[in-house]
């Protein structure tokens, strides 16, 4: 009896208790929503609607938003901070409206290039309400995080609600929250519970800069705001109108893969702040800010959040040897151009026997001429480095630039004589007559691939694909390859080897000719197989990657530009006939550790001209190694001559 | 690294991806441990999803989906869903919360407010009161049913979503922002819950009281971005209650866009620099004398910046706006001088010191 009450007694306040903590728990949800509203209304008064008069209707093929947008104040005297995306269609004026406060003409202050915001000033009549900022070393991911906008209503916020998913996302710029954020609240704040803020919201993307970058994301549970702690660190700089970039150091690492390798510098730009700072090809970066690097995308990481300007201590070694320096980043460090000895390189069989490396040519009116430099001449060191072969002589012009001088040690005969040449720019004039690549070579071993036109085939794909091979391919010596891509309407494959036999066979080449799937011409998407066979052939033969060159006619050469910048690690030179760099394909920024060099032809009455001239243009710019081919007035394919003097520029593409 | 190619135009990201998230966050809170919290909610839930109808009818072809979703508001059947293509058909089904399928007939609607009555044969449903329906505000709490994507079939509960409101608007406050007849106002809402088959759900809070009707997808003409949002059903409860009561709609008094007589430049006096570019800054080019425009102050390089509340952002939007004012009504004209905003009121035409031309 006892025992049976007690158990009722026990499951009636089991019932209560359970009774008890869904009134909790409702009052729990209850109590968030207030604190909700009450982070809301707190943070209310600094949030600001901004119109825009006037400006671009699109970018690029994308219209412009018009409506209103949001922006944050971060002082009292009428600063205000928004992001980049909201301004970007340039508008003629800006308007704020600020809550309770009245309308107010606002002026463009400066732009933040790095973390893609702006700051707008206003005169206000009186004070304007600073948010307080949340201190950055208390945000915890998983806390809650509201995104506040004002771009319904003027008198009234639009609120999303999440939580901060990640700390120092994109290279450690910004919180990442789960808040809805589009641009119905960029430029607005991300608040705590507390309705101080964590950030400003912008769009962004780890991949790519500029205002629109991110936009993509909009809306997805993937957002992300600006530490307002940052933005008020850079405030007194920025508010005198400077505007803020991202910070530069001006060295190339090795390896492809950022997550994997170790930061080594595979080129330093003697314009450029790590080189004046003292560090060198070779060094290897093992801390930065006082945190160790053991990959590329660490240092990245520490780098990523710091402006031009900015200075930054790096801890790298060399060899034993220990370097601590302190390097300030610039914002620009200018297009990289080559070095130009001026000489070709002759070629062995399974590399040279002996160190250094052997002039087949000097190039008339180069550097290396003015030096006295003469053919069979064996350079055996630059800048007081042993050179073991060709290939390590170009590697070591990495580190110096046009206009530097450079010491060599050459044997010639029996003699070693100490030259001095100042380094020129790459030539842009087609060669003439070269001698021969090689020496005479000794007998080839039996078993060599196939040879003469070799079918090729992928099974993923539909296109059909031909290759050349000259006869006297042999695996121990390097051939180049010269991938051909058709105009419109496909080629006649008898025809195309015998027009491009006598030229491989005479320089080394081996021909590829990918076929489109429709023979109507390319599609952009095609270039995956072409890059594909490409693969295919580097697998079966031994292509040498100073020689690899895209060649293509009207769609061809558009897609040959595809090509060369998707793998400028990989495809040396483009030569386009008749055909524009295309619109919207950007060619990457020259760097030390990609040579690419461009052939193009030009006719002056073609309609496609001011594509093409818009194209060269682009590609000065950019300081490419440009060759410009005129074919008069009308467009057309090249003649047997002209295709014969660009076979020989291909055989020309391993110059130093 | 590969290049990038032109910036696409900003489609609808992620539809699909938040949508998946949707029914994860049902499935957690179907089977959450036996904690307070979710059962509390879990038990408001239960009691609306009696109350959610799926809806089948019309469509099918691509992007257009033959289904939505609806509510019951009464005992007897009645439902509340959106006026759509999907109840262009002399074949509606609907399908309650317990499996049952019924044919449903269609009372009336209303293409104004966007909205249908259906009804189907049955009695003691479980339903909404439209007359206890509650208001709510900025960041109230709110769960979303509806059969978005057509995910539940037969007996299974529809798709529950939640999230805050996030401001409480008007469709119409921007001009031409929304292509919908629905011009009352919405709750903007922070989930993405206005999907392919969602529009007619219900928006309920935690308490489960009736907050508002999902609407069909809209998305903004002015920034390109997806609104997610419900229709209060304050601004439905009156054609609804008419429609169930076989009485006529309340009269449709149609906000008249345009006036009698608008306005334009020349009557004011106003001449603009030369619209040359898409979005021209409306700058005065010249104020002829003795005209309205003369009289209220207006100059020469003035920038008009607001007509009454309205953000002019360019001439071609000044044209427009004036349209939609009658001509000889006072006007409220804030301009930019220099770096300065002044507001200029242009006198009604026939004021005292004005002679009409």
């Amino acid at each position: 009896m006892i025992v049976r009450l007690t158990t009722n007694c026990v499951t009636l306040a089991t019932l209560m208790l359970s009774a008890c903590l869904a009134d909790a728990a409702d009052s729990l949800r209850q109590k968030e929503e207030q604190a909700i509203k009450a982070a809301v209304a707190r943070v209310a008064p600094s949030v600001v609607r901004i119109e825009t008069v006037g400006g671009l209707e699109r970018i690029g093929q994308m219209l412009v938003g018009t409506g209103p947008t949001t922006g944050l104040v971060v002082s009292a005297d009428g600063f205000i901070v928004s992001s980049a995306f909201n301004f970007v269609q340039k508008p003629a004026s800006i308007l704020v409206s600020v809550p309770g406060g009245g309308r107010h003409a606002a002026k463009l202050v400066a732009t933040d290039h790095s973390r893609m915001l702006v700051l707008l000033k206003i005169e206000a009549d009186s004070p304007l309400a600073v948010p307080e900022a949340a201190p950055r070393g208390e945000v915890r991911v998983g806390q809650w995080a509201l995104a506040v906008g004002r771009t319904f209503e003027a008198d009234q916020p639009n609120v999303s609600v999440g939580i901060v998913s990640a700390r120092d996302r994109i290279w450690g710029k910004a919180l990442q929250t789960d808040a809805k954020i589009s641009p119905n609240n960029y430029g607005g704040p991300l608040v705590d519970i507390a309705g101080r803020v964590l950030g400003v919201l912008v769009p962004m993307s780890p991949d790519a800069g500029g205002e629109m970058a991110g936009v993509e994301w909009y809306d997805s549970g993937i957002g992300f705001a600006v530490p307002l702690e940052d933005v008020l660190a850079v405030l007194p700089k920025w508010s005198q109108g400077v505007d803020l970039r991202p910070g530069l150091l001006g060295i190339n690492t090795k390896g492809a893969n950022i997550y994997a390798d170790l930061p080594e510098i595979a080129a330093t730009r003697a314009t450029g702040p790590a080189y004046k700072a003292g560090l060198r090809t070779g060094d290897k970066i093992v801390a930065a800010a006082g945190s160790p690097i053991a990959r590329m995308a660490e240092l990245k990481h520490r780098l990523g959040r710091l402006y031009a300007g900015d200075k930054v201590q790096l801890v790298a070694t060399r060899g034993e040897q220990k370097i601590e320096v302190e390097v300030e980043l610039v914002d620009k460090i200018e297009p990289y151009e080559f070095p130009f000895l001026g000489v070709l390189p002759k070629r062995f069989v399974n590399g040279a026997a002996d160190p250094g490396l052997v002039v087949r040519w000097v190039y008339p009116d180069s550097p290396a001429a003015a030096a006295g430099i003469q053919l069979e001449d064996r350079i055996m060191s630059m800048g007081g480095k042993a050179i073991a072969s060709a290939s390590a002589a170009a590697q070591e012009l990495l580190t110096v630039e046009p206009g530097q001088a450079l010491k060599l040690e050459v044997k010639r005969g029996d003699q070693t004589l100490p030259l001095e040449v100042t380094l020129g720019k790459l030539p842009e004039a087609l060669p003439g007559e070269l001698p021969p690549a090689h020496d005479e070579l000794p007998p080839p071993a039996a078993e060599q691939p196939a040879k003469g036109v070799v079918e090729l085939k992928l099974p993923e794909f539909e296109n059909n694909c031909v290759a050349y091979v000259p006869e006297s391919y042999r695996n121990d010596l390097p051939h180049g390859l010269i991938v051909w891509l058709h105009a419109p309407g496909g080629f006649e494959q008898d025809k195309l080897v015998e027009l491009w036999k006598p030229l491989c066979d005479a320089h080394g080449f081996i021909l590829l000719a990918p076929q489109s799937a429709d023979k109507t011409g390319w599609k952009p998407t095609e270039v995956r197989f072409v890059r594909k066979m490409v693969d295919d052939v580097r697998r079966r033969y031994t292509i040498d990657p100073a020689r690899l060159v895209a060649h293509g006619h009207q769609g061809g050469g558009a897609l040959a530009y595809v090509l060369a910048f998707t793998s400028p690690d990989e495809v040396k030179a483009v030569a386009a006939v008749d055909a524009p760099l295309p619109r919207g394909v950007n060619p990457p920024e020259t760097e030390p550790t990609r040579r690419q060099a461009i052939y193009t032809t030009l006719a002056t009455k073609s309609e496609l001209t001011p594509a093409v001239e818009a194209g060269i243009e682009r590609l000065r710019e950019a300081r490419y190694p440009l060759t410009v081919k005129n074919v008069g007035e009308q467009s057309r394919y090249l003649t047997p001559e002209e295709l014969t003097e660009l076979i020989r520029w291909f055989d020309t593409l391993d110059r130093l | 690294m590969l290049n990038s190619f032109n910036t696409q135009a900003v489609s609808q990201p992620g539809r699909w991806r938040t949508f998946a998230c949707a029914v994860v966050a049902l499935a957690m809170l179907a089977v959450a441990p036996r904690v307070p919290a979710a059962e509390s909610l879990a038990a408001t839930i239960d009691a609306v999803q009696a109350k959610i109808v799926k809806i089948y009818g019309a469509g099918g072809v691509r992007g257009l989906e033959a289904y939505q979703s609806g509510f019951l508001i009464s005992a007897e059947g009645h439902v509340l869903t959106v006026w759509s293509y999907v109840l262009d058909t002399d074949y509606i089904t609907a399908t309650l919360d317990d499996g049952r399928r019924f044919e449903a007939k269609l009372v009336s609607f209303d293409p104004r407010l966007e909205l249908a009555v259906l009804k189907v044969e049955a009695t003691e449903l479980p339903h909404f009161d439209l007359a206890a329906a509650v208001p709510g505000e900025v960041g109230t709490r709110v769960l979303a049913f509806s059969n978005l994507f057509g995910v539940a079939t037969g007996d299974e509960a529809a798709s529950v979503q939640h999230g805050v409101i996030a401001v409480k608007t008007r469709l119409d406050a921007r001009r031409g922002v929304f292509e919908t007849p629905y011009h009352g106002s919405v709750y903007v809402l922070d989930a993405m819950t206005n999907n392919p088959g969602a529009a007619g759900g219900a928006l309920v809070n935690d308490e489960g009281e009736l907050l508002g009707m999902l609407g069909k997808e809209l998305r903004s003409a002015q920034n390109n971005i997806w609104l997610n949002y419900a229709m209060p059903i304050d601004e439905l409860r009156a054609s609804v209650e008419a429609i169930v009561a076989g009485r006529d709609r309340p009269a449709e008094q149609d906000k008249q866009d345009r006036p009698d007589h608008p306005a334009d430049l020349a009557s004011l006096g106003l001449v603009l620099v030369p619209d040359v570019l898409e979005r021209t800054p409306p700058y005065v080019d010249l104020v002829r004398s003795g005209s309205r425009a003369a009289v209220s102050g207006l100059k020469p390089d003035d920038l008009v910046v607001y007509l009454g509340e309205n953000i002019v952002q360019s001439c071609k939007n000044l044209r427009e706006e004036l349209g939609r004012l009658e001509r000889d009504a006072e006007l409220r004209v804030v301009v930019m001088r220099g770096q300065e905003l002044v507001e200029v009121v242009i006198k009604p035409a026939g004021a005292p010191e004005e002679n009409k031309p």
